[in-house]
């Protein structure tokens, strides 16, 4: 029993523990906080709202319907996951990339274009709209290091660029633009821009948004942790980011390596467009305001611990509760309930540095009293 | 009445992470008298005084002010105690004037005092609790009166970044008297004036004892210390080892106390030749791009195989651009740097790393280490990319590991958690002997090294002395840049002073003293001086 013991508290002081204990506090929080606001709308369904957006395609009777949605929930989680570890790369070098939005709208741009109009293969269409994503990226990335322009405002203000770009190039042009239904249009399943299902499609009751996407991200998150664990262009980013002076001085060039994150970052985000068009789902429709997954990146990275294992599950869990909410509508409830949640999510995981701080202080406190009960025995 | 205490500081305690700052400690200010706290750096002198203004809460211990328990949790309680300090670096605006600085958040508050009886009412209550309109002429009769009574010369028009360091810490003196603090506490006061300027200094201390005022003055200047401070304080790693009477002791008993054993400054001359230029800086000429002032100005000097030269003066007279410019931190306005014969003037910072420089820089959070990464992540910082640590951009953990743990050993560096500690938990000590130990195991013809001995306690400072002397011995050439007269004297082969951007003197230890270093470094004395010398052997 004193082992067992023993070995949890040897756990708990573990960095890593400490960051996965947080994020969960802070997921079940936000939930709480959702199941408040849910009680203050309309108290008799709250319970039900609440299980619905918990369960999402649980609550389906039906086992394909169950496998369908589940599929869609992994399908939709995917860029997320990518989008995450676009603000996960440029946070390892000391940047906050709030410029996702507009890094993943010119990749749908390239997208629309080559993809659902020239009909290129998928693979092409996929670089192509990584490339767009790094070189848009990198406008902010050389402000940056030439000109010292903060990457913060920079990147909201390339977002609003993109965004009306990306608008006003696709909505005139006929041979991507759906003007019927004020869209895009969309990757169809017989396309060659459609990532192959590669059978995945079976097993989620023939959900054919269920694909070769989702091994590619999983690839990708291990070898962006890879790429931080084991070499040294993960190891000159995070010295630069970590500390630039001691990077420059050690021959690290800030310059370079601040670049290489933001195209990194940018090819990330435009990954992320890649998964979200190309397997058939959505397309781009006019909107006034930037893509929201941008943002939604932020949470996840954060929440995650800004670890490239763990955004894939909190990138799934924010999935799986903003889905959840798309299901609630029918209780009267906005779905943006799910968002609120999101959002209390968001918040509280800046608290993730401050729970950790908590712990720690609490460790202190106990090494010091364990100290002076010591010294009170030698007496 | 003589003896009662102005104040008590009882059982404190301090702990940051594993280090244990101060230790149960007891420290007792008499009225109007003046205490010295004394100990090496590290000793935990800054901590404790830190504590009584407020900036720490101690985990333990009490504090007692005329006999009272009190709590100063922070600079404002400290600050209704009347307890004032003066920092090492000073907190002042540098764009404000001197006047504006001492009423800086006391400031003197108008008053009406018309006709109107209601509106009189109503106006100064509004301005002293909205409007707070600041009535200049009123704080500087009082600011002029302060001036006066203690022989404080300001000029308070000035704006502070256009006043020397020396009527700075006039000025924070002057805002602590304004505040009517009764209470002073002087956080090593001397450190950043000349001899000339710290005889001033002292003379203001007795005057403002005269004036009934109590203060503690942390020093560990023993000369300052014997001249001013009625009892003295000695700490030693954490704790209070003693408290003395001035007239009751000697310096050499307080040094013993100090650092807890016979000081031996190792005096240990060079017995070779040295032969061969290693590192040539001629005509070099350095601008600050915000000010456009010369900094560096013209400096030329070599440093050759088997000699430490030293580069000496004063904070801020140039030697630290002099290193910026060579190691490539900042950019110089012109002149050439030979390094073994090669220019490397127009390197970038990795080609100047390879040709063969190491540097111990003196910044060592800021430029030496990344304090977030692990011993072996720092270990590697200037070598990642050799092959011995990594291959097609991927890091050989095995190699790292087994170079790290050799070099922990080989240094002395000792951590929690070997060498994946994470470098911000560690002393200062050993955060220095990682980058003394990574850029000496570089094996290069020419270390420098930048106040290498800053901050660290009596052993490490020794064990860097030593590496440093027996690189000496190795035939390297070494360029030392020191503010400590004692390092200076004790380790150079060739000492040059420099004094606003210039080199103004040049001596060999035999001919230096503590007096005639002072005279230059101050500027009231200057030579011509040639400071690249011949190799005694081709």
């Amino acid at each position: 029993m004193n082992r067992i013991k023993m070995f949890f508290s040897s756990l708990l002081k573990k960095d890593a523990a400490k960051t996965v204990i947080t994020s969960l506090w802070c997921a079940l929080l936000g939930l709480i906080v959702g199941f408040l606001i849910l009680l203050c709308i309309n108290a008799q369904e709250a319970g039900y709202g609440m299980s619905s957006i918990m369960g999402n395609f649980l609550i389906f009777k039906n086992a394909d319907n169950r496998l369908d949605y589940f599929g869609q929930t992994l399908a939709k989680a995917a860029p997320l996951i990518a989008m995450s570890l676009s603000i996960l790369v440029c946070y390892k070098a000391g940047l906050f990339n709030l410029g996702a939005s507009g890094q993943y709208s010119v990749a749908v741009l390239v997208i629309s274009f080559m993809g659902a109009g020239a009909n290129l293969p998928w693979w092409l269409v996929m670089v192509a709209a990584m490339i767009a994503g790094a070189l848009w990226s990198m406008i902010a990335g050389a402000l940056k290091v030439f000109f010292n322009v903060n990457e913060v405002i920079s990147g909201i203000m390339l977002n609003w660029i993109a965004l009306y770009l990306v608008n006003g190039i696709l909505s005139a042009n006929a041979t991507v633009w759906d003007s019927t239904h004020s869209e895009a249009f969309t990757i169809s399943g017989e396309s060659n821009a459609h990532i192959p299902t590669i059978g995945l499609d079976k097993l989620f009751a023939g959900n054919s948004i269920v694909g070769l996407g989702m091994v590619l991200i999983l690839v990708v998150a291990i070898a962006i942790f890879v790429l931080f664990k084991k070499t040294t262009i993960g190891y000159e980013i995070k010295a630069a980011g970590l500390n630039g002076d001691a990077a420059d001085y050690a021959g690290i060039s800030k310059v370079k390596n601040i670049l290489i994150a933001t195209a990194i970052s940018g090819a990330l985000a435009g990954f992320a467009a890649s998964l979200n068009l190309q397997n058939g789902f959505t397309s781009w429709r006019l909107s006034s305001a930037p893509p929201l997954i941008g943002f939604q990146g932020i949470s996840a990275a954060f929440l995650g611990g800004l670890h490239p294992i763990g955004v894939i599950f909190s990138s799934y869990f924010i999935e799986h509760v903003t889905e959840g909410g798309s299901m609630i509508t029918d209780l009267g409830f906005a779905p943006e309930v799910a968002s609120i949640i999101t959002s209390v999510i968001i918040y509280l995981s800046g608290f993730v540095a401050f729970l950790k701080e908590m712990m720690r202080k609490s460790e202190i406190k106990e090494q010091l009293e364990s100290i002076s009960r010591i010294k009170g025995a030698g007496k | 009445m003589s003896d009662s205490y102005a104040i008590e500081m009882l059982g404190i305690t301090k702990r940051f992470g594993n280090i244990l700052a101060n230790d149960n400690m007891d420290i007792r200010l008499k009225k109007g008298h003046i205490l010295a706290i004394c100990g090496e750096n590290g000793a935990g002198k800054s901590t404790i005084m830190s504590i009584l203004f407020g900036l720490y809460e101690p985990d333990s211990g009490i504090i007692k002010k005329d006999g009272v328990e009190v709590k100063i949790s922070n600079p404002n309680d400290a600050n209704k105690l009347r307890i004032g300090m003066v920092h090492q670096h000073f907190k002042l605006v540098d764009t404000f004037t001197v006047l504006q600085n001492i009423i800086l958040g006391d400031e003197t508050i108008n008053q009406y005092t018309g006709p109107l009886n209601w509106f009189k009412k109503c106006f100064n209550w509004l301005n002293k609790n909205v409007l707070r309109i600041i009535d200049y002429k009123k704080a500087r009769e009082e600011v002029s009166e302060i001036i006066e009574r203690y022989g404080l010369q300001v000029d308070l028009d000035k704006k502070v970044k256009d006043i020397s360091v020396e009527m700075q810490q006039k000025t924070e003196i002057i805002k602590m008297l304004y505040r009517k603090n009764d209470i002073l506490i002087f956080d090593e006061p001397t450190a950043v004036l000349t001899e000339q300027e710290i005889q001033g200094f002292l003379e203001i201390l007795r005057n403002l004892k005269r004036e009934g005022k109590s203060i503690i003055f942390i020093s560990h200047k023993l000369n300052e210390v014997f001249d001013v401070c009625d009892e003295i304080t000695v700490i030693r790693q954490g704790k209070c080892v003693d408290t003395l009477e001035v007239k009751q002791t000697t310096k050499e008993a307080i040094s013993a106390l100090m650092v807890g054993r016979k000081v031996s400054m190792p005096i240990k001359k060079r017995h070779g030749e040295c032969q061969g230029e290693v590192l040539r800086v001629e005509h070099l000429t350095m601008v600050d791009p915000l000010t456009k002032k010369t900094i560096v100005n013209d400096v030329s000097f070599n440093v050759r195989r088997g000699e430490i030269v030293t580069l000496a003066g004063i904070d801020g007279n140039g030697q630290r651009e002099v290193i910026y410019g060579i190691t490539g931190i900042s950019k110089t306005q012109g002149g050439t740097i030979l390094l073994n014969h090669q220019d490397i003037s127009s390197f970038s910072t990795r080609e100047k790393i390879k040709a063969g420089l190491a540097h111990i820089p003196e910044d060592r959070h800021k430029h030496g280490l990344v304090l977030d990464y692990s011993v072996s992540e720092n270990a590697i910082l200037d070598r990642y990319y050799e092959p011995e640590f990594s291959k097609f951009l991927l890091l050989n953990q095995r190699n790292i590991k087994r170079y790290v743990s050799g070099l922990m050993e080989k240094y002395d560096i000792r951590s929690s958690d070997d060498e994946s500690t994470i470098v911000r938990s560690m002393s200062g000590g050993n955060q220095q002997k990682i980058i003394v130990g990574r850029e000496i195991e570089r094996d290069t013809d020419l270390l420098i090294a930048v106040q290498p001995t800053r901050g660290l306690d009596i052993g490490s400072i020794e064990t860097i002395h030593n590496i440093l002397l027996k690189q000496r011995e190795q035939n390297k050439a070494i360029l030392l840049v020191s503010l400590e007269l004692d390092q200076v004297l004790s380790l150079s082969d060739r000492i040059l002073v420099m004094y606003e951007g210039e080199i103004v003197g040049e001596f060999t230890p035999d001919q230096a003293n503590r007096e005639l270093l002072g005279l230059y470094m101050s500027g009231a004395k200057r030579d011509e001086v040639n400071a690249i010398k011949e190799s005694e052997h081709e």
